[in-house]
């Protein structure tokens, strides 16, 4: 069966397989490397000295830690909905880039959940949160949306891991079919869960991917909700409002299905899949990004007038972070991600993989800075005046956060060099849906 | 028992026969009997076996032998651990464990304050104001509270030096002794001694008795915050020198003429708590304060009315005022559109009117206050005039008089007892190069600083808190001085280097009790003298008043104006710093100044339009000349100041002051000459370079926003809140409920209460970098802000601690439950629980909680071990932590009420900021007890919560400031 179809699947699989990787491919994961150990030492410094490395203070307690976690969960969330729509809808576009998606989806929420816990004054003690049976009976908090959140990433890690691994699973049969060494057998055969092919297998797969599937779709709009309602919870005047885990889940989707648009255009680009990542593909891909940047933009506007009607001290914050020292972060979250993300009206900049990559990037770009200027810009302006101040950024601080770029590059680096990039089951369903 | 014939020197052995019961006469030898040794080796087979080293006994040994070690070591047996002297204070002979407390006398300007230093197993750790003591009255400021950090100052004098290289102490005696056969041989010629001024009669009679001894010797005192202005004015006005006191609670109008009757006057304590108490002393209407001043000060933010003017006008005004009271003057001219409206006030308050001058006014503003004060009837009333209290007389001129026999090469010998001449002398003298010039100085001083480099010899003198003594306050009143601690390091104080050089030795306490031997006799002397030193106050030494009465033809009429600069510039000693002897405290360094709420630096003050005629921002670096001399300085735009004026804040630009002091702010010294100390006249032209200034506070209004409310004189009352729905029901609190009311009326934004917060809580000191990161660590801060025109605003302050809010947003976002509510209402955080996720202070909307950020209490600026009150957790890193309401005096008064088998009694628990403050504008009590102060207060139609809108229900209350009805004819 695998050799009628080797075809189509072999380009897929040969690159997991193959003894050696493109140079380019190793200079990239070089880069990235480079990026990680960046993200190592800082991760080290800000564990060994504390948070007074990073450039947080009182009032803002939360600089770039929040804001990037923030960022990353959005990466995560958009694209893990759009993996999971993909599959259960059954959409022909699945077939090309779910896959894609659902790693950029994990390795999103990897990078987000690295900040919880290096934020801390004391990481060591992250465990604190979990309600185990300490000997003095102390509990967590369940009312804080902290507690919440552990909840949240932890939910979301282990389900996107689940919906990845899933859908990998035929496929890493596929790969311990075809592998070449011994040790490569053995690895994949793990990982295969002992796939034998059989109907029986093949019904219980599909019901477990469309499962899991199932489960991401509510946990999307939790998850975006709850990093939304740490800040929506608190008396901060410009946090204060019940809009912002709509403006999380909208924003965090753009950016979402923007990255998946880059991801796909680059592994286009770079593994020559343009059979599988068609024009009509890229084409759908970005009518869904410049529909949800639309969505963003109305939110951002509805947002200022929200406020405009609110009471003074939400509108005296509101406005500074339009106005005041930051905002030039709010008006780059409106430029790169709702102004920028309209070139897709045009068909042409649609199936162009130049366009695609440059809305991708600053789509997501345009959501960093949104959460800048609603983490930072949103909080300097509170009650007493006494107490206002500002913030910036340390070195150890954007090293982290171009650390986890980098990690973040390093992990779908793996990704397509040691699992399919692209899934191979579905191609093959796909063709035989084809010839038949 | 006849047929035997017991002998005399019989053993129980001998006694012993066959059949016979066996005698013993101890336990020890019933058990050596064979049968019981059995039963015994029965029980207990181990024992008998013998001590057996095995595994578990060589380590039980090893436990046993180092638990031991540590018990006998204590190396503060028999010194620093047992009370010295008096009667300890508190508890009944010493507890180990339970703090004692000394009452002593500090010094600050030469005049003594009594305080009560608190000292747990031998250390000082905390300084409470000695409500015994007349410039006290339990109160403390800034300095005495932080005097106790002073004591462990890292940077204090390690040992006497000569030529720079370091000298055992064995050598200083013998130096001494030689010395001082030297000085007798020659009755003193060629030596030459420098002192500051203090009030001290010890003191005074060990001069005297030296000055006897070496006839040829020259006396010499200075000190750069010098009052000679005041001593001048009263030798203008009465034809010999006088000293003021007012009496504030008996006052309806107070004008001040300059200076800072709250914070920098002689007394400045004292009249504080005093006119607090006339605010308070209803029915009586509200007094009225009014302040005629170049900088903007306490005394002038807390004024019904002020007056901002150029150094230069002063003097005009004050004669001006004097005219409208009749008092011969000459040439009065135009006056102020304010003195016809002023000068109407003060009479209609007639007896009970002051007029007060500033120590930095010319002699002229001093004569003619003392004029205004005679003419209205308030000289004996309001005004006390009594004997100069600082000794010495123009201590320029004897600074200047000793520059030049220095220069003339007439001196060989120089004693310099305390001090620090060679920074803070008039920069026209150039002091320290004449000391170097001397071919044997002495520098008798705590740390190793500038004065100390530039002498031959360098002997440590001993801490304020080491040593015996006596200080005269203000008004007269004796405190004397005694040791709360065995000396930290070799050293002597003043009064014992003078004694060793009169052969009266150096036993610091007899060389007091000699002095008050001689004026109390010998009946019961000890007794008294204990009484005495227990109190920290001798009774009934205040002055008396003294007759004198204004002369009628002292005016020469005003001093021409020398017209020698455009902008006006007055010196003033430092709201931190005073005149820079306490570079090297970290408290003082890191303390917010109340008006600018600069830290770790000072700035030229410049007022606003001046700024902005010279295109200047705070923060721009200016070239300031008068006199031939420059320095440059950072400018800071203070709302307030006079036109053209620049107010030099000294006591910085310490070169040797330590690792933390040295190198901060500039040294405003370097451009002060000695014929004009206070007031000058130069230029100043922007040099094109920005110095980043450090602060605590960058907003300054309130934006339209009720943070500190204010009340009208007549209603004193604010508008009913409106109710805050709640979905929960009320939470019963059943024993006690802890609030705090704190009076806006009250505060002057004086800064006592921060730092007497930072000594109890052992609050850490994070250093410039961090403050200017927004990281300081108060647990109490005080707002300022400020409204009207930036020409002429009004100031307000605000202290804000915890509020320990009812519905704390703090307790619901913190994950792990480490920051929880008490069953008494406190919000209490608990340290080691807290993980750092730092959300609290997110949704804390008065931004009291403060983070560990950084490991701060072993950082470069962290003080002290020894001065870490042990009743207080010290902060690790990552930990959140907050104003407890001083939760360990809580408990501490919860115990001994425990003890006693009563209910804790309202007024048993004073949080440290609430015994600073002055004027008691902090209350803390039991809101549940209907008795209680605080309550009462809380009840009063002035209280109102800070951003009550936000339904936090805070257990801190603030009760509005009072404002006085705006005047007739005020524009």
């Amino acid at each position: 069966m695998a050799s009628e179809v080797s075809t189509f699947t072999t380009p897929i699989a040969d690159a997991p397989l193959a003894r050696r990787f493109s140079p380019a491919w190793r200079l990239a994961l070089l880069a990235a490397g480079g990026l990680v150990g960046v993200l190592g030492l800082t991760l080290a410094v800000s564990w060994v000295m504390g948070v007074g490395s990073w450039g947080v203070n009182i009032p803002f307690v939360w600089g770039f830690d929040l804001t990037n976690y923030a960022w990353w969960i959005g990466i995560a969330n958009g694209a893990s909905l759009f993996a999971a729509i993909l599959v259960l809808r059954r959409h022909s576009l699945r077939t090309a880039v779910n896959r894609f998606a659902e790693a950029v989806a994990l390795s999103g929420a990897i990078c987000a959940g690295l900040f919880p816990i290096i934020h801390l004054g004391r990481p060591w003690l992250f465990y604190w949160v979990f309600p185990y049976p300490a000997t003095y009976e102390v509990w967590p908090q369940f009312r804080s949306t902290l507690t919440w959140d552990l909840w949240g990433i932890l939910t979301h890690i282990i389900v996107l891991g689940l919906l990845w691994y899933v859908g990998l699973i035929p496929d890493f049969a596929t790969m311990r079919d075809r592998a070449r060494s011994s040790r490569r057998q053995r690895i994949y055969g793990i990982l295969a869960l002992g796939w034998r092919n059989s109907v029986r297998h093949w019904s219980y797969h599909q019901t477990a991917y469309r499962l899991v599937a199932v489960l991401v779709l509510p946990l999307l709009t939790m998850m975006q909700s709850i990093v939304a309602l740490e800040f929506a919870t608190t008396l901060v005047p410009d946090w204060h409002e019940t809009r912002l885990p709509l403006h999380f889940v909208a924003t965090g989707l753009a950016q979402g299905l923007a990255i998946v648009l880059l991801v796909a255009a680059l592994l286009r680009w770079g593994l020559s899949l343009e059979q599988h990542i068609d024009d009509r593909d890229l084409d759908l891909l970005g009518k869904l990004v410049l529909a949800s940047a639309l969505v963003a933009g109305y939110l951002m506007l509805d947002e200022v007038a929200a406020a405009y009607l609110s009471e003074p001290s939400e509108w005296t914050a509101t406005r500074n972070r339009i106005t005041g020292e930051y905002a030039g972060y709010f008006l780059a979250a409106l430029v790169f991600s709702v102004v920028v993300p309209q070139l897709l009206w045009f068909r042409a900049a649609r199936v162009s993989v130049l366009a695609a990559a440059y809305v991708g990037v600053s789509v997501s770009l345009g959501v960093w800075f949104d959460r800048f200027s609603i983490v930072i810009g949103g909080a300097q302006r509170d009650y007493l005046p006494s107490m206002w101040r500002s913030y910036a950024p340390t070195l150890v601080e954007t090293g982290l956060l171009v650390g986890t770029v980098g990690l973040f590059a390093a992990l779908l680096l793996l990704f397509v060099r040691f699992v399919p990039a692209v899934s191979m089951f579905e191609t093959r369903h796909d063709e035989h849906e084809d010839r038949a | 028992m006849a047929a035997h014939s017991p002998r005399p020197e019989s053993s129980p052995d001998d006694i012993a026969w066959e059949g016979a019961p066996r005698l013993w006469r101890s336990l020890e030898e019933c058990a050596e009997a064979p049968d019981v040794r059995g039963r015994f080796a029965a029980e207990f087979p181990e024992a008998v076996q013998g001590w057996t080293i095995d595994r578990r006994n060589c380590l039980r040994l090893m436990a046993a032998s180092l638990a031991l070690a540590g018990v006998g070591c204590d190396r503060n047996r028999g010194g620093v651990g047992a009370p010295l002297f008096s009667q300890p204070r508190g508890t009944p002979g010493h507890t180990p464990g339970m703090p004692l407390f000394f009452a002593t006398s500090l010094e600050l300007d030469g005049y003594g304050r009594g305080v009560l230093v608190k000292t747990q197993d031998g250390r000082p750790i905390k300084i409470e104001g000695n409500p015994l003591h007349p410039a006290s009255l339990g109160a403390t400021d800034p300095f005495l509270q932080a005097e106790v950090l002073s004591l462990y100052d890292p940077s204090r004098s390690p040992g006497p030096t000569e030529g720079g290289e370091a000298r055992d102490w064995n050598t200083v005696g013998p130096f001494l002794w030689a010395l001082r056969d030297d000085f007798v041989a020659s009755e003193g010629r060629g030596l030459a001694v420098l002192m500051q001024p203090v009030a001290s009669p010890t003191r005074d009679r060990l001069t005297t008795a030296l000055r006897a001894m070496l006839p040829e010797a020259r006396w010499h005192s200075f000190a750069p915050i010098t009052d000679h202005n005041r001593r001048a004015g009263a030798e203008l006005a009465f034809g010999r020198a006088v000293e003021p006191i007012y009496d504030l609670t008996s006052a309806d109008v107070i004008l001040t003429l300059g200076g800072d009757l709250f914070a920098s006057e002689p007394g400045h304590l004292r009249y504080a708590a005093d006119y607090q108490a006339r605010r308070r002393a209803a029915p009586r209407p509200l007094p009225r304060l009014i302040a005629v001043e170049s900088t903007p000060s306490l005394v002038g933010s807390r004024a019904d009315e002020r007056i901002a003017l150029r150094p230069r006008d002063m003097e005009w005004f004050a004669r001006g005022l004097a005219a409208a009271f009749g008092v011969s003057v000459a040439a009065p001219g135009e006056t102020h559109s304010a003195v016809p409206r002023l000068a109407a006030q003060l009479r209609r308050a007639g007896s009970r009117g002051i007029v007060s001058a500033g120590r930095e006014q010319p002699a002229a503003v001093h004569a003619l206050a003392y004029a205004i004060n005679d003419r209205i009837g308030a000289a004996g009333s309001t005004v006390r005039l009594i004997e100069p209290l600082r000794p010495g007389g123009d201590e320029l001129a004897s600074m200047r008089a000793l520059s030049e026999v220095i220069a003339r090469g007439e001196v060989f010998r120089l004693l310099i007892l305390g001090g620090n001449p060679a920074y803070d002398a008039p920069a026209d003298l150039d002091f320290a190069e004449l000391i170097r010039r001397v071919p044997l100085s002495v520098h008798l001083g705590y740390g190793r600083n500038e004065t100390a480099a530039a002498c031959r010899w360098h002997i440590p003198q001993c801490h304020a808190l080491e040593a015996f003594g006596d200080l005269r306050a203000f008004d007269g009143t004796v405190g004397l001085c005694q040791p709360a601690t065995a000396r930290l390091a070799p050293s002597l104080s003043i009064d014992e280097l003078l004694g060793a050089l009169v052969a009266e030795g150096t036993d610091g306490r007899a060389l007091l009790a000699k002095a008050w031997r001689g004026a109390w006799g010998d009946h019961d002397f000890e007794g008294r003298f204990m009484r005495a030193v227990e109190e920290g106050v001798v009774s009934d030494t205040a002055s008396p008043s003294v007759d004198v009465s204004v002369r009628t033809d002292w005016d020469q009429g005003p001093r021409p104006s020398d017209g020698k600069g455009s902008i006006d510039i007055v010196f003033a000693p430092d709201a931190s710093m005073w005149d820079g002897r306490y570079a090297s405290n970290g408290w003082l360094q890191e303390l917010p100044k109340p008006l600018t709420k600069q830290v770790w630096g000072n700035a030229a003050l410049i007022s606003p339009d001046t700024a902005e005629r010279q295109k200047l921002r705070t923060g721009d670096v200016i070239e300031i000349a008068a006199d031939g001399r420059t320095i440059a300085a950072p400018v800071w735009v203070l709302p307030g100041q006079a036109p053209d004026t620049l107010t030099l804040p000294l006591g910085y630009g310490r070169s040797m002051a330590g690792a933390l002091g040295s190198g901060i702010g500039f040294d405003g010294y370097r451009l002060r000459g000695s014929r004009e100390p206070w007031m000058t006249a130069g230029e100043i032209r922007s040099i094109g370079r920005r110095e980043a200034l450090v602060t605590t506070q960058q907003h300054h209004s309130m934006h339209g926003r009720a943070i500190v409310r204010t009340v009208p004189a007549e209603s004193q009352s604010l508008p009913a809140p409106p109710p805050q729905p709640s979905l929960y029901p009320e939470w019963p609190y059943e024993g006690h409920a802890w609030g705090m009311a704190i009076d806006l009326d009250a505060c002057i934004g004086c800064n006592a209460c921060v730092i007497a917060c930072q000594a109890e809580n052992n609050v850490a000191v994070v250093g410039p970098e961090q403050v200017a990161r927004g990281r300081e660590m108060h647990w109490l801060r005080v707002d300022r802000y400020y409204a009207a025109r930036p020409e002429d605003p009004r100031t307000y302050f605000q202290p804000v601690p915890c509020m320990h809010c009812e519905n704390a947003p703090c307790e619901v976002v913190c994950p792990v439950n480490a920051t929880v509510h008490s069953s008494e209402g406190l919000n209490d955080m608990v340290y080691n629980r807290c993980i750092g996720t730092r959300t609290c202070s997110n949704n804390c909307p008065y931004k009291v909680r403060r983070f560990n950020f950084l490991d701060y209490q072993s950082a470069a600026y962290a003080a002290s071990d020894e001065v870490m009150n042990p009743q207080v957790t010290v902060r690790d890193r990552g930990v959140m932590e907050k104003c407890t309401y001083c939760v360990q005096r809580i408990a501490a008064a919860r115990i001994e009420a425990g003890i006693e088998n009563r209910r804790v009694k309202d007024g048993e628990i004073v949080t440290a900021c609430q015994q600073a403050c002055p004027t008691q504008a902090i209350v803390f009590g039991d809101v549940n007890d209907p008795a209680s102060r605080v309550r009462e207060l809380k009840r009063s139609a002035r209280n109102y919560a800070l951003l009550g809108e936000l339904n936090t229900r805070p257990r801190t209350s603030y009760l509005a400031r009072i404002e006085a009805p705006p005047e007739e004819g005020r524009g």
